[in-house]
């Protein structure tokens, strides 16, 4: 029975753990499956969004209030210049955006740690929910329920925003078919530099509401962004329900898996990922009709 | 309009000699490659010590990048796994080297084939996919090494790696190779040994194959090649390639580590390769010595800055060098041929 | 007609592109062969010192420690070692073997250093192990440690061994715990060395281990799945190694989770050591660990050293810190006692002579195989002044003899 209890905090665990991760992951997934643009400065906006935590957060509800709107902006501003770098290179592939993508991630992290440092920085959530509950028998720190309940509101409106709304439609028509779409008279443009800015911002307040749970530093950029590739790859690339799927079973390999398999724990990640890939190599959910 | 037709007689001349030597433009000239030999083949004699170090890892990771363009340029398979068969060669090398014998060119053959033999199991795996689920595969068989080379303790020596490693003898009944400048030739023999195998391999009918693989699958795949077991052989070579720069590695620094196994290396392989211009064997080389130079030569007199260069790089070759370094040539060639038509002298 | 101007062209203008690439480094040669003898250091000018500490990646807080604690202690002597003028000469260590041995290799053979000093990484340590004795030179290393490293000639630490933290914690925790260990540590070589140390002296005492887990390294963020296991254990105590983010992650989870205050936390230094002091805040509060240096050590070269340090760089002293400060003593010492010319042959001939060194954490001298003989504390995380820090609480005996 106690064991029970044991790994099932570790569940919960996961759950926070993998709605974090599909924060982060599905701007990466809309970005590349919609707009076939690989960014793989993508951990980089995870860290804009928690330096802003880390820097504007003094544990009041305005803290965090202004850390999420600065953090945010700062994520479509930075997912527009993306857009507007990788724009002249829409021909060129998937290896030009990879190189030039992670140019910028390396030239921006290092202006990062130039200004908050080289070390880890942990950011505390507001002061109403530091402390823990009760759960099972567990003390449970409240941060991660709110988290995700949090997160899982914030899961539901993308699927409904691209999934189930006339915007959703329009976004996805403009993949399919771009000059069609633009032949119906819309700036095509607008609706890709808006698809990178939003699947940013995301990233970005993933980075702000997530800095307490991963709190940013050298390194975390490219294992943020690792995490978000395996996640959206296991998915399925562009499809919302895919990096939620995918967010939540990395969620459990990451906790429950080392939890039961301490020994493998070094290999169930990409274990895991190879496992999928190789049974499907599109991914659990691929996205509609497209490759 | 000037441009447009000068363009387009480069394109002619391109296809011609495309159709002439059977393999992409911008390959450098015989005059060229004289000269490249020449002064690589002086320069232990005009650098010092650490100078000539730092250019046999630059062959060493010129090498590398060429397995990794043998998949992403010549077979269309873009990698992140070659640090998984870099590192394979690299332990063999190792204990072979500890274990069994300092003879270089021994190690070179049994690490390669190592490295080939793990490479063909794996790559029943990863060649089942294309484009990005492929890159994923690699992917996450490099890092599968690399835990296993951190994991494995009793074999790698865990994560503070293996040392003591003997100096190389490169042939049986000589000496060991005490000086920097002797180990660089060494390397260099080995390299262009490999080099010109891999060279050979490309221009022959399997990589006529390959590249036609790479354009249109299901065209070759309708004359009746099978496809994916020239991809798992193309997959398997590549590996076997990896392992003897890994080899190569162990001669030159004599210790290896699950570094040597990392993200970082396989990304440094892949990022040579596009850097070089996709599928250009000499551009592979020159993108890996570029990436090399500004890595650990320039950059660790930075004062921590060298991924600060290292990125800006990155950028400036993305919008200067859209064909790689590979395309320098013809780029600089359009831009005389602008100035000649438009002010013939 | 003009596609065949057209390829002359080609071959005259690729030819110096091509060879630029491949030859940069030409260009920048100053000169020399590397086909000749050994280079020897000649005896004009200043002392050469290379300094190898990370100045990029995620070990550089702990090269910013040694850095600052080095060249304080060469500006408070004038700019002078043993009295000759010093030249130090910095290289980024970095993240890895591969850039600590790249970065080392410049300093060896191209800067042509009497003396090299820092090394954080183990890692970096093996892999420049062979060149540093084949190019004799000596290396006064002041943080990485492995264990293994013996049988050396020109390798000199002024840190601890690997082994030592948990060697000197073993039975101390084994007489003040009633009841099992549990072992918790960074799944690579550090970490199964402190581990190892730990029950070098922890099972003989009597102590009792209730079990041994090792975290993936690096990648481990979230401790909760090992954290949930140690609280439904019979576990009375924990030991556990980590350093710098994984340190700060794991003693704040610690906190969260509710183990903190119901199941003591016992660790090397390096879990509350710097920086990730200030991180962790009040979650590190009580937390015991073992050191070969506390900054609030009454002596009176320590309260001045500590006076110092803060004074110009705004934070305390950490063991990295006062360990590359002793480097400085150690070249110090040795530079003013060679006799005749200054070759790195001579140095390390004078740096194996070296006496006592009055450290600020006490004094010591270099053992046989070149690892000091020193103090170890027991230290536990208090408010002090409304700040958290280490407290030096008791001694726990001399090692390195």
């Amino acid at each position: 029975m106690d064991a029970l209890a044991t790994n099932l905090v570790t569940v919960v665990e996961g759950v926070a753990f993998g709605l974090l991760l599909f924060t982060l992951a599905v701007g990466l997934s809309l970005v590349f499956g919609m707009m076939d643009v690989l960014n793989l400065s993508h951990g980089t906006l995870y860290l804009v969004g928690a330096y802003a935590a880390y820097a504007l957060s003094d544990g009041s509800w305005w803290g965090l209030v202004l850390a999420i709107i600065v953090g945010t902006a700062a994520g479509v501003l930075g997912g527009g210049v993306l857009a507007g770098m990788t724009l002249p290179l829409s021909k060129r592939g998937h290896l030009d955006q990879a190189l030039l993508t992670l140019g910028v991630a390396f030239i921006a992290g290092e202006l990062f740690f130039e200004a908050f440092g080289h070390e880890v920085v942990p950011t505390a959530p507001p002061e109403a929910l530091r402390g823990s509950v009760e759960l099972l028998g567990r003390p449970y720190p409240i941060y991660r329920l709110v988290f995700i309940a949090v997160a899982g509101i914030l899961a539901l409106a993308v699927y409904i925003a691209f999934e189930r709304s006339t915007l959703g439609a329009l976004v996805r028509a403009t993949v399919a078919d771009r000059e069609m779409v633009h032949a119906m008279g819309v700036d095509t443009r607008k609706v890709l530099f808006g698809v990178f800015a939003v699947g940013a911002a995301l990233a970005a307040l993933g980075g702000t509401l997530g800095a307490p749970l991963l709190a940013p530093g050298p390194g975390i950029d490219e294992r943020v962004l690792v995490l978000s590739l395996v996640v959206i790859v296991i998915g399925g690339l562009g499809s919302v329900r895919g990096a939620l799927l995918g967010g939540l079973l990395i969620g459990q390999v990451q906790t429950l898996g080392v939890s039961l398999l301490p020994d493998l724990a070094p290999f169930l990640l990409f274990g895991a990922m190879l496992t999928v890939l190789v049974i499907k190599p599109a991914g659990l959910v691929p996205a509609g009709g497209r490759r | 309009m000037t441009t447009q037709t000068t363009s387009t007689a480069g394109s002619e001349v391109d296809l011609r000699r495309s159709l002439r030597f059977g393999a992409r433009p911008g390959r450098p000239s015989m005059v060229t490659w004289a000269v490249v030999v020449v002064l690589l083949a002086a320069a232990p004699f005009m650098l010092n010590n650490y100078q000539v170090s730092t250019l046999s890892r630059m062959l060493v990771f010129g090498l590398l990048a060429i397995s990794a363009t043998l998949l992403t340029g010549v077979t269309g398979l873009p990698t992140l796994g070659q640090a998984a068969y870099f590192g394979v060669g690299a332990y063999t090398a190792a204990i072979v080297a500890r274990d069994l014998t300092a003879i270089g060119p021994v190690q070179v053959v049994l690490a390669a084939l190592m490295a080939a033999v793990v490479a063909l199991f794996t790559g029943t795996l990863a060649t089942r996919a294309r484009g990005v689920p492929f890159l994923m595969i690699t992917l996450a068989i490099g890092e599968i090494a690399h835990s296993a080379a951190t994991s494995w303790s009793s074999i790698t020596g865990g994560s503070d790696g293996l040392s003591g490693i003997p100096r190389v003898i490169p042939l049986p009944g000589m000496d060991e190779l005490r000086l920097d400048g002797l180990v660089y030739y060494y390397v260099l023999v080995m390299a262009v040994i490999a080099y010109l195998l891999v060279r050979a391999l490309v221009r022959s009918p399997f990589g006529l194959v390959l590249r036609g693989v790479r354009d249109n699958e299901p065209r070759m795949r309708a004359i009746g090649y099978p496809t994916g077991r020239y991809l798992l052989a193309g997959f398997t070579v590549a590996g076997g390639l990896a392992g003897a720069a890994g080899a190569l590695l162990v001669s030159v620094q004599r210790f290896v580590s699950p570094g040597d196994v990392g993200f970082s290396v396989a990304a440094v392989a892949l990022l040579a390769a596009i850097i070089g211009g996709v599928g250009s064997l000499p551009g592979a080389m020159a993108g890996a010595a570029l990436v090399v130079l500004v890595r650990d030569y320039i950059g660790t007199d930075l004062g921590g800055h060298g991924p600060l260069l290292v990125g800006a790089m990155f950028v400036a070759v993305v919008y200067l060098l859209p064909q790689g370094l590979a395309g320098v040539g013809a780029q600089v060639r359009r831009r005389i041929r602008w100035r000649r038509t438009e002010h013939p002298a | 007609m003009p596609a065949r101007t057209n390829i002359t062209w080609t071959r005259r203008t690729r030819l110096p592109l091509i060879a630029s690439c491949a030859l940069a480094l030409t260009l920048t040669a100053c000169g020399g062969s590397s086909l000749g003898g050994e280079s020897d250091s000649d005896d004009d000018g200043p002392v050469r010192i290379g300094l190898l500490v990370p100045q990029s990646g995620i070990y550089t807080a702990l090269g910013d420690d040694m850095k600052n604690a080095f060249e304080m202690y060469v500006d408070l002597n004038d700019g002078e070692l043993g009295g000759r003028e010093v030249e130090i000469i910095l290289a980024d260590e970095g993240e890895t073997a591969d850039s600590g041995q790249s970065a080392a290799t410049k300093l060896i053979k191209s800067d042509d250093v009497h003396a090299v000093t820092g090394v954080v990484s183990s890692a970096v340590m093996n892999a420049i192990k062979d060149m540093v004795e084949g190019d004799e030179v000596p290396l006064v290393g002041s943080n990485a440690s492995p264990t293994d490293l013996v049988d050396v000639e020109y390798i000199w630490r002024t840190s601890y061994v690997n082994d030592e933290p948990g060697i000197a914690l073993g039975e101390h925790v084994a007489d003040a715990v009633d009841g099992p260990v549990y072992l918790i540590a960074a799944d690579y070589q550090a970490g199964k060395d402190e581990i190892e140390g730990f029950k070098e002296t922890f099972l003989p005492a009597g102590g009792e281990v209730e079990a041994t887990v090792y975290t993936p390294f690096p990648g481990t963020t979230n401790f909760q799945p090992y954290l949930a296991q140690i609280q439904s254990s019979d576990a009375a105590a924990v030991f556990a190694f980590y350093a710098g983010g994984a340190a700060v992650d794991f003693v704040k989870q610690y906190d969260d989770y509710g183990l903190a205050g119901n199941i003591p936390l016992y660790a090397p230094g390096f879990l509350t050591e710097g920086g990730v002091l200030d991180a962790q805040g009040s979650s590190a509060e009580d937390i015991y660990t073992s050191m070969n240096y506390s900054a609030d050590l009454d002596t009176d070269v320590n309260n001045e050293f500590v006076e110092e340090y803060v004074e110009r760089f705004d934070i305390e002293p950490t063991t990295y810190a006062v360990a590359s400060y002793d480097a400085a003593a150690v070249l110090d010492q040795a530079i003013a006692a060679v006799d005749g010319d200054l070759t790195r042959e001579s140095l390390n001939e004078a740096i194996g002579a070296v006496g006592e060194i009055n450290s600020p954490r006490g004094p010591w001298r270099f053992n046989e195989g070149g690892t000091p003989i020193q103090t170890w504390y027991l230290r536990q995380v208090s408010e002090v002044d409304g700040e958290l820090k280490n407290s030096a609480i008791d001694e726990l005996g001399e090692l390195g003899d």
